[in-house]
């Protein structure tokens, strides 16, 4: 896991084609025959193989634009395309990876790794398949001694590594991040940010991740978008150019991460409710 | 060494139980009430250990427990499937839900009228009052169970794929279980009601069928015994299979250990 040479990755050689786009894409709730604004309309791109990071104050709306993403609700208005094909619902192409950890306390690790192999063409009534695919990934996460374990008896942090094993099982073109990394202590996340991005070197995944931790924004991120004040809108965007793996204590993402919290206190000045 | 609190916890118990046998010596001493009427513990004892030799007491706890095993069986089978519709279609539960609680609230021995009328002396009415007791309460369990599922689980399986068909033994069964095992425990509690009840009317074999003879024949000790040991089965189950299933799953399931 030595860092790789500076100018190994060249993160802006070739524009890669759009992965998802978002045109003016905005959701608001109905609560109590009231309708409350979660996001103001919002247009992005997002290229294949680009980590996108959310950025922005609590309740601006940043788990909302993963759902759609998702597929768990539909937006009010405006349109999300992947591969230029429109959003219908849940599937396994956008996996998504929740604020908890979310494994099934039913099934041991390895089990949890499997279950979203199942109903994959290629492994459709084929445990061996899918056995032999999910110690590899257990493998990647270093957890190939607790394929047999039960989730309650692993730490917060080696749960999070089963629930990315499960989220890169059935090799979705797009990865959803909501906060995965919360409470763990330092050493580990430190740790656990050098295995993601390694693992998402050598899997060329397209990202979109949440995050409050300005670090850990600069750390992952090709891109950091800057949300206002809910309901949120894009308030600016910050490049990452560092090259892979970042270490999370160093002074160039440090750098990126008081940069990203300047925008943020900056957004969060303005009126959030200015428009009319 | 990590158990050492509980250990001591069994001990407590095991003195409360000395203490009350001791107590009802105490009391069966004083000669209160003619001995056909309140037995010693040591009569008790006697009486039971006759029925065993007798070749009465066996037979009839395996009757039971047989009848109890089939007629639960069922039971469970119905309630979980009732439960299942319940859990997932909102019309269903509204319709069957207030109904299965005023079942509920029924005792078990108010089934024995019907159970006679349908049945009239023969086993299929024990069964039925076995069943009729314990179904409304594992399917409404069940479908608790189900409505308390968190939201995340069903997201995680959607966003994993799970096809809808597969969703109700995939995910929607295996994530209510701790319901499922609460209503399963408490259903054997009301099965078990039901099946020594209706043995009192109905059967000529069975722990039901020794405490009604018992009083036919006057026999204290042999209702006092027979009465224990219904108890002591019930509770054995109760905490020793159902309640220990239970506590495992709650502590996989990350719910709170209370024990
Ligand atoms: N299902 C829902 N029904 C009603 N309102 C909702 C729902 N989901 C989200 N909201 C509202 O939409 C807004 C945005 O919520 P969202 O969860 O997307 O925020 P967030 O940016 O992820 O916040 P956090 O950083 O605290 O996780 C909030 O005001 C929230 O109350
Ligand atoms: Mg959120």
């Amino acid at each position: 896991m030595d860092p790789h040479p500076p100018d190994a990755a060249a993160p802006e050689a070739s524009p890669a084609p759009v992965k998802l786009e978002f045109s003016e894409v905005a959701k608001s709730f109905e609560h109590d025959s009231q309708t409350v604004a979660a996001l103001r309309p919002v247009s992005l791109r997002v290229h294949a193989g680009e980590f996108v990071v959310l950025f922005g104050p609590s309740g601006c709306g940043k788990s909302t634009l993963l759902n759609l993403v998702a597929g768990f609700e539909t937006p009010t208005s405006g349109t999300i395309t992947l591969d230029g094909k429109a959003i219908d619902g849940p599937g396994n192409d956008r996996l998504m990876m929740f604020q908890e950890h979310a494994l099934f306390p039913w099934l041991n690790v390895i089990d949890n790794v499997m279950y979203g192999l199942r109903w994959e063409p290629g492994f459709r009534f084929r445990p061996h398949a899918r056995r032999r695919k999910a110690l590899e990934l257990l493998h990647l996460v270093h957890l190939d001694e607790f394929a047999k374990s039960s989730i309650h008896e692993l730490s917060g942090g080696m749960r999070q590594r089963v629930a990315l094993a499960r989220a890169l099982a059935p090799d979705p073109k797009v990865l959803l991040i909501d906060e995965p990394f919360p409470a763990l202590d330092a050493l580990v996340r430190a740790k656990l940010y050098i295995e993601l991005q390694d693992i998402l070197v050598r899997t060329h995944k397209t990202i979109m991740s949440v995050t409050h931790d300005p670090r850990e924004a600069a750390c992952l991120g090709d891109r950091v978008v800057i949300f206002t004040g809910r309901p949120g809108r894009i308030r600016s965007e910050v490049r990452v150019d560092l090259p892979r793996p970042r270490d999370i204590n160093s002074p160039e993402v440090a750098e990126h991460a008081g940069r990203i919290n300047a925008q943020l206190e900056a957004a969060n000045e303005e009126p959030s409710g200015s428009e009319a | 060494m990590k158990n050492h609190p509980d250990r001591r916890h069994k001990w407590y118990v095991l003195g409360f139980y000395l203490l009350l046998f001791a107590v009802w010596q105490l009391v069966f001493s004083l000669e209160l009430a003619p001995d056909y009427l309140f037995p010693s513990p040591l009569q008790v004892a006697r009486r039971l250990t006759e029925l065993a030799l007798d070749g009465m007491l066996w037979p009839s706890i395996k009757t039971t427990l047989s009848r109890m095993a089939i007629g639960f069986t069922i039971a469970a089978g119905i309630g979980l499937l009732i439960g299942l519709l319940m859990g997932v279609s909102r019309i269903v539960n509204g319709c069957l839900k207030s109904l299965f609680l005023g079942f509920q609230s029924l005792p078990t021995a108010a089934w024995m009228p019907i159970s006679l009328l349908l049945f009239g002396l023969s086993d299929h009415g024990i069964y039925f009052v076995i069943i009729m007791s314990s179904v409304a309460a594992i399917a409404i369990s069940t479908s608790d169970g189900i409505h308390r599922i968190p939201p995340l689980y069903l997201r995680a399986a959607r966003t994993l794929g799970t096809p809808a068909y597969a969703m109700p033994v995939r995910v929607i069964l295996p994530a209510a279980l701790p319901g499922i095992v609460t209503g399963i425990k408490l259903g054997w509690t009301l099965g078990w009601h039901g099946a020594v009840s209706a043995e009192l009317i109905k059967s000529s074999v069975g722990l039901g069928y020794l405490l009604y003879m018992g009083r036919e024949l006057n026999d204290a000790a042999q209702v006092l015994g027979i009465m224990m040991l219904t108890i002591l089965f019930g509770l054995l189950l109760d905490r020793f299979l159902f309640g220990l299933i239970e506590q495992r799953i709650r502590r996989r399931w990350g719910l709170a250990g209370e024990s």
